[in-house]
């Protein structure tokens, strides 16, 4: 889409229904959310689970046959942005119900599979897990270690999952298992339906953890558990696609939640250098300050931009660019609420002020549903391998931001067809530089957003916020485009720590 | 190098990238659902490929090729080229 198209209109709910839940989802966590007492006892309430359900959150994104309100995935980045403004061990809950945990049900299950199910789920009666990590398989989902083996007319699962969210009182678990043979795929993997209690499954061990401490974290052990195949979701061995689309809502999701903490932690920068005095004078008045909290803002500006653009994606588009979403704005997440707690100065650091709980609980979205770094060069690898497209004529910018946003296009065009022209095929054997390429994209795809956002508000707020995230990414290419650090300076500076494998 | 040793010395190289024998590799096999690749392993095979052969094979040349049949007919179309 070039900047100068409009974003398709909002899809499924209208938006003074929309309006109306987040608004009773803001007045609910206003009252029963505290932060700290869930941080402090690792716990979310009962009473705080019950309250989403009679809210009807746990049904968002659920079909109204079953009892839930059928929202669009964008829709239910508003209600799980709002909640983590409030607590993101809820977000976190609630996001991986919605997200990972029945998306692959609602989407790739059966009629019959459909009814077992969806009644509880919607009324939050069953809460829903998912989990392909492995303890040798946390990104590479081709390496699969928990195996499902045909015997008859049963599917024999065995292995263990480590780091599933919900785990502790989750009644369903939506898991993916290799498969090897079955449906025909030499090494395919299946997406499969595991009930608490089903002999043979055991939920293990609550982690600590440095943030999220409310959410539940366990590891599964499963130990020849005997399925009917009528657990397995969708087609048998077919389940890389199936699971492709399933991490595209979870990853959208948990960078909504990303966008709710940022927008909290300038709210609260922003009264505290409003209220604080420093050398006879408001924080705020101070130009340090003030380019800080603009940078803030501009982050916060992108990152929503690119969520909410994301989230309304067709599902092929919406699998690589959720890979940009979710980097995006977790980096930028963690920059805001760092710099926010940073302005609250030795305050910050303090329990209390309520930043630090913050800071800890958003650490992790920059490793899970994908570590960053693997992600981004996922991204980059796609830019490199995308079919030219053909040239477009576009109308000429008239607005700076849009003459800004088509030179950062063509910084990281121009850069790709030399990597291709350098390298050529070998590119994709050098994954530094395709991860320096995923940084690259992803600056675009959020500049992008935000000025596509910027353009379609026209207020010179949104254009400066737009301008300024490009300035920043413009900032940001040039850097990666220059060569990295020389790989005898690397090791040099390693000194006698062994190589390894390189590559 | 004639066919017949295309396919040998082709198979061996994506026994390198996924942990299947290179006796269960079959040409009809598709990368990424049978083999298990994701999209940055299947363009890695097909760079290691270009590499290990020496041929000069371009991103657009590789578009299509989603099986391990279709990767060794790229191995042999562009080996015959460098021969002609």
């Amino acid at each position: 889409m070039s900047a100068v198209e409009v974003a398709s209109e909002p899809q499924g709910a209208e938006p003074e229904v929309l309006g109306a839940i987040v608004g009773e989802t803001e007045r609910f966590c206003r009252a029963e959310l505290d932060a700290a007492a869930i941080d402090h006892d690792a716990a979310i309430p009962t009473s705080v689970l019950e309250g989403l359900a009679s809210l009807g959150l746990f049904g968002l994104t659920l079909p109204e046959a079953f009892g839930g309100a059928a929202l669009p995935l964008a829709s239910a980045c508003k209600v799980v942005s709002t909640i983590a403004g409030f607590d993101r061990s809820v977000a976190v809950s609630l996001g991986l119900h919605l997200g990972l945990g029945t998306r692959g049900l609602v989407r790739y299950g059966n009629s019959a599979q459909h009814e077992r199910y969806l009644p509880s789920l919607c009324d939050g009666t069953r809460i829903a897990a998912f989990s392909t990590t492995e303890a040798g398989a946390g990104s590479d989902l081709s390496n699969l270690r928990t195996q499902g083996r045909l015997d008859g007319a049963e599917l024999v699962v065995s292995g263990e999952k480590i780091f599933v969210t919900n785990g502790g009182f989750a009644g369903l678990f939506t898991l993916a298992v290799s498969t090897p043979g079955l449906g025909g795929a030499q090494r395919g993997q299946s997406v499969v339906l595991i009930e608490k209690g089903d002999p043979g499954f055991s939920v293990l061990r609550e982690e600590k953890k440095l943030g999220l401490k409310g959410s539940s974290t366990t590891a599964l052990l499963l130990e020849d558990v005997r399925l009917p195949l009528d657990r397995v979701l969708g087609e048998a061995g077919q389940g890389a696609k199936m699971l492709q689309h399933i991490l595209s809502w979870g990853r959208t999701l948990m960078s909504a939640g990303c966008c709710g903490t940022a927008r909290e932690a300038i709210r609260r920068a922003t009264e505290h250098v409003s209220i604080r005095r420093q050398f006879g004078r408001p924080l705020a008045s101070l130009e340090v300050v003030r380019e800080k909290l603009a940078h803030m803002k501009a982050k916060h500006f992108a990152m929503e931009s690119l969520v909410d653009e994301v989230a309304r994606e067709p599902e092929d588009t919406l699998a690589v660019r959720s890979l940009a979403a979710k980097v995006f704005s977790s980096e930028a997440g963690w920059a805001v609420v760092d710099t926010a707690l940073q302005l609250h100065g030795g305050s910050g650091f303090i329990e209390e002020t309520g930043l630090a709980v913050m800071l800890r609980d958003l650490r992790v979205t920059r490793i899970f549903e994908g570590a960053n770094d693997v992600l981004l060069a996922h991204l980059g690898a796609h830019e490199l391998g995308k079919p030219a497209a053909a040239k477009v004529e576009r109308p000429a910018a008239t607005e700076a931001v849009e003459v800004e946003l088509r030179q950062l296009e063509a910084l990281v065009d121009g850069w790709r067809r030399e990597l291709l022209a350098t390298y050529k095929l070998g590119v994709f054997r050098a994954p530094r530089v395709l991860h320096q390429l995923g940084e690259a994209v992803m600056w675009r795809e959020a500049s992008a957003a935000a000025t596509r956002r910027a353009l379609r508000t026209a207020s010179p707020e949104a254009i400066a916020l737009a301008r300024t995230i490009l300035s920043e990414a413009h900032h940001e290419v040039a850097r990666l485009t220059t060569l990295p650090l020389a790989r005898d300076l690397v090791e040099a500076a390693l000194g006698d720590f062994p190589p390894g494998e390189t590559r | 190098m004639n066919p017949d040793t295309t396919d040998a010395r082709v198979i061996p190289m994506i026994s390198q990238l996924v942990p299947v024998k290179p006796e269960d590799i079959k040409p009809e096999h598709r990368l990424r659902e049978d083999l298990g690749m994701d999209s940055v392993a299947s363009m890695e095979l097909l760079s290691m490929l270009a590499e290990e052969l020496e041929l000069d094979v371009g991103v657009e040349d590789v578009a299509d090729v989603h099986t391990v049949g279709a990767t060794i007919e790229l191995a042999k179309k562009f080996l015959a080229q460098k021969a002609a």
